[in-house]
C-alpha cells in the first residue's frame, strides 16, 4: 500500500511557505468539504434529530412537548413491537445463515477458474441489480397460490398437501417465501466478494497444504477458511445488517403490509407505517432508536473481531 | 478429473436459479391472460402479445422512468464529484482525524435508513422540497456517498504517487498533474462507484415512497409498488412495468460489470 508520508518530498516542487500550508491544509479541507457538508446535512443532522424526536410528542407528524421516555415505555410494553423485534432477528439470523453458506459454495465452485466460470461469475451477480420492489413482486407471483410454478414445482416433486397452498395467508409461510426472495437478491454480492477473498488465499501456505497431502475439505477448513476469516467477519456483518433493514420484500410482498394481522412486521416496516401511516413520528423515532443502537453493536461488534482477526 | 463432475453441474444449478426469475417475469409479460393463468405452467408463450407493453407506455410509465432516470442520473453524477474529492484527499493526505474520518463514512453503510426517513421528511417539508428531484437526490446522497468514496480511496491508494511526482518535477502544477496522469488511471474506480450510486438510487424504496407521493414526480419503484397493490390481478402487466423497471440497471450493470466487480472486489479484500 502506498503509504501517505512519501507523498510529503514532493512538496519541494512548490517553493513558497503559503503553497505549502494550502498543500497540507487548505486543499484537503476544500476536497473533502463536499462530502463533510453532505454527511453532517443529510445523515448527522437526521441522527440527532431523530433520537431526539425520540423523546418528544410527535402526533401528526408535529413535533409536541417533551414526553421523557414515554415513547420508550410504549414500544417496549408493545407486544407488537416486542414480536417484530424477535421476528427481525430471526429473519436476519435465518437470512444471514443461508446467504453465507450458499455464497461460500457458489464461491468454491467458481474457484475452479476457467472461461465458463467467468461468465458464470458475471450471471451470478445479475440478481443484485434487480430492483428489490420487481423481485419481491416476481417472487410473489412465483409463490402464487393456484398459478405459482412453485406450487407447481413442489407438487411435480411428489408433495401434494402444496396443491393451490395459499403461501400469504400465514405468517410463517409468508416469511419463508420472503426469506428466500431476499437470499436470493443478497447472495451475489456475497458470493462475489467471498470468490475475491478464496482467490487470495492461493499462494505458498495453500500450496505447502496440498504437497502435505490435505485433502479438498482440509484444505478449506484448516487453511482457507481461516485465512479470510477478517473477510468473512465482515460479509457476516454486511448481511446480518442488510437482512434487518429489509424493507422493499415486506412492503410488497405482505398484503396487508407486514399482514395478515401483523404477523410478518419486521422493524424497518413497523417504524414506517407507525411514522407515515399511524402518524406518529414520536414513537417512530424511538423504534429507528432502538434498531440504530441494535445494529451499531453488530458494528462494534465486527470492528473488535475484525481487529483480533487481522 | 472428478472436480469437474461436482462443478459443471453446479455451475448449470447456479445459472438456472439465478437467471430463472428473470426469465419468468420476461415470459409472463409476453403471456396472454390464458396462458398465465394455467394449473400446468407454459414455459414457452404459445401466441406471444406485446400489448401489455404498449398500454404501459401510452400510460404514466414512460413520465416515471424519465423521473427515476433524472433522479439516479443527478445521484451518480454528484455522489462521483464528491467521492472524487474525497476519495483523493483521503488517499493522499495526512488529513486530522483520518482514522476516525474514514469509520464514519464506512458507518453510514450500517445505518438503517429509518433513522434517515423521518427526520429528512420535516427538513424536506420546511425547504419545500417534498416531491421534487432535488429532495429525493439530496436523500439518495445519504446512502451513496459513503462506500463511493472508500472504493475511490482504494483506487488512488492503488496508482503510485511517484507518478504526481515526476509529472510535478516536470513542472505540472498539482491540478494539471492529477488531470493529466492521475484521473485516466482512477477511471475504473469512477465506472465502479457510479454504477454502485446508480442502482441504489434507481432502486431505492423508502425515501421515495415517502418523499414522492405527487403523482407527476413519482419514481417507478413507487408507481410499480403502487401498481400492484391496486391491480393486483393483472400479473401481466405487473411482470411488463417490472421488466422495464429492471432493463436500465441490467444494462448499465453488464456494460460495466468488469469495472464494477474489480471495486467490489477491492472493497472486500482490503476492507
Amino acid at each position: 500500500m502506498t503509504s501517505t508520508t512519501t507523498g510529503r518530498a514532493r512538496h519541494e516542487v512548490v517553493p513558497a511557505r503559503a503553497g505549502l500550508r494550502w498543500d497540507r491544509f487548505g486543499l484537503p479541507s476544500l476536497l473533502l468539504a463536499p462530502l463533510l457538508a453532505v454527511i453532517l446535512g443529510v445523515v448527522g443532522y437526521p441522527i440527532v434529530r431523530t433520537v431526539w424526536l425520540s423523546f418528544h410528542e410527535g402526533e401528526y407528524l408535529m413535533t409536541g412537548a417533551f414526553n421523557g421516555v414515554d415513547n420508550y415505555t410504549e414500544i417496549f410494553g408493545d407486544p407488537y413491537f416486542l414480536a417484530a423485534l424477535l421476528r427481525t432477528t430471526i429473519f436476519a439470523v435465518v437470512c444471514v445463515l443461508c446467504t453465507l453458506l450458499i455464497s461460500l459454495a457458489i464461491a468454491l465452485v467458481l474457484d475452479a477458474g476457467s472461461w465458463v466460470a467467468r461468465i458464470v461469475t458475471v450471471v451470478v451477480l445479475l440478481p443484485w441489480a434487480m430492483p428489490r420492489v420487481a423481485s419481491g413482486i416476481i417472487f410473489k407471483w412465483m409463490f402464487n397460490d393456484q398459478y405459482g410454478i412453485a406450487n407447481w414445482l413442489l407438487v411435480s416433486l411428489g408433495f401434494e398437501q402444496f396443491k393451490g397452498y395459499a403461501w400469504f395467508n400465514d405468517g410463517f409461510a409468508s416469511l419463508v417465501a420472503i426469506t428466500i426472495a431476499v437470499v436470493w437478491h443478497s447472495v451475489p454480492f456475497i458470493a462475489i466478494s467471498m470468490l475475491a477473498g478464496l482467490r487470495a488465499t492461493r499462494g505458498e501456505v495453500l500450496e505447502a497444504a496440498r504437497v502435505d497431502g490435505a485433502s479438498f475439505y482440509q484444505q478449506l477448513i484448516r487453511v482457507r477458511l481461516p485465512m479470510m476469516k477478517p473477510l468473512l467477519v465482515i460479509l457476516g456483518v454486511m448481511s446480518t445488517i442488510f437482512a434487518y433493514q429489509s424493507f422493499d420484500h415486506f412492503l410488497v410482498m405482505t398484503t396487508p403490509p407486514g399482514g395478515p394481522s401483523h404477523s410478518t412486521e419486521v422493524l424497518s416496516l413497523l417504524t414506517w407505517l407507525q411514522a407515515f401511516t399511524v402518524l406518529d413520528q414520536g414513537v417512530a423515532a424511538a423504534m429507528a432508536v432502538v434498531t440504530f443502537v441494535l445494529l451499531a453493536a453488530i458494528t462494534a461488534i465486527y470492528v473488535k473481531l475484525s481487529k483480533e482477526g487481522a | 478429473m472428478t472436480r469437474k463432475l461436482i462443478v459443471y453441474p453446479a455451475m448449470v444449478v447456479i445459472c438456472l436459479v439465478a437467471l430463472f426469475p428473470f426469465f419468468w417475469m420476461i415470459i409472463t409479460s409476453l403471456k396472454p391472460d390464458t396462458e398465465i393463468f394455467t394449473v400446468t405452467p407454459q414455459f414457452i408463450p404459445h401466441e406471444p402479445i406485446l400489448s401489455r407493453y404498449t398500454a404501459l407506455f401510452s400510460g404514466a410509465i414512460p413520465r416515471q422512468f424519465l423521473n427515476s432516470l433524472l433522479v439516479a442520473g443527478a445521484t451518480t453524477i454528484i455522489t462521483g464529484l464528491i467521492a472524487l474529492l474525497a476519495g483523493y484527499a483521503l488517499a493522499r493526505f495526512n488529513v486530522p482525524m483520518k482514522r476516525y474520518l474514514l469509520i464514519v463514512i464506512l458507518s453510514i453503510q450500517m445505518l438503517p435508513q429509518t433513522v434517515l426517513v423521518i427526520p429528512l421528511f420535516t427538513v424536506l417539508r420546511t425547504t419545500d422540497l417534498l416531491g421534487t428531484y432535488q429532495g429525493l437526490v439530496l436523500s439518495h446522497l445519504a446512502l451513496t456517498v459513503g462506500l463511493a468514496t472508500y472504493m475511490l480511496r482504494s483506487f488512488f491508494m492503488d496508482i503510485p504517487v511517484s507518478l504526481e511526482e515526476s509529472a510535478m518535477v516536470d513542472g505540472a502544477s498539482r491540478m494539471k498533474a492529477v488531470r493529466l496522469v492521475v484521473f485516466p488511471l482512477v477511471w475504473p474506480g469512477l465506472a465502479a462507484s457510479s454504477i454502485y450510486g446508480f442502482i441504489t438510487s434507481w432502486n431505492e424504496l423508502m425515501f421515495s415512497a415517502t418523499y414522492m407521493q405527487q403523482s407527476s414526480r413519482e419514481t417507478l419503484p413507487v408507481a410499480l409498488q403502487q401498481f400492484f397493490s391496486s391491480y393486483y390481478s393483472d400479473w401481466g402487466g405487473v411482470m411488463a412495468a417490472s421488466v422495464i423497471f429492471t432493463i436500465p440497471v441490467v444494462v448499465f450493470f453488464l456494460l460495466v460489470q468488469k469495472r464494477l466487480m474489480q471495486g467490489m472486489v477491492a472493497g472486500a479484500v482490503k476492507g
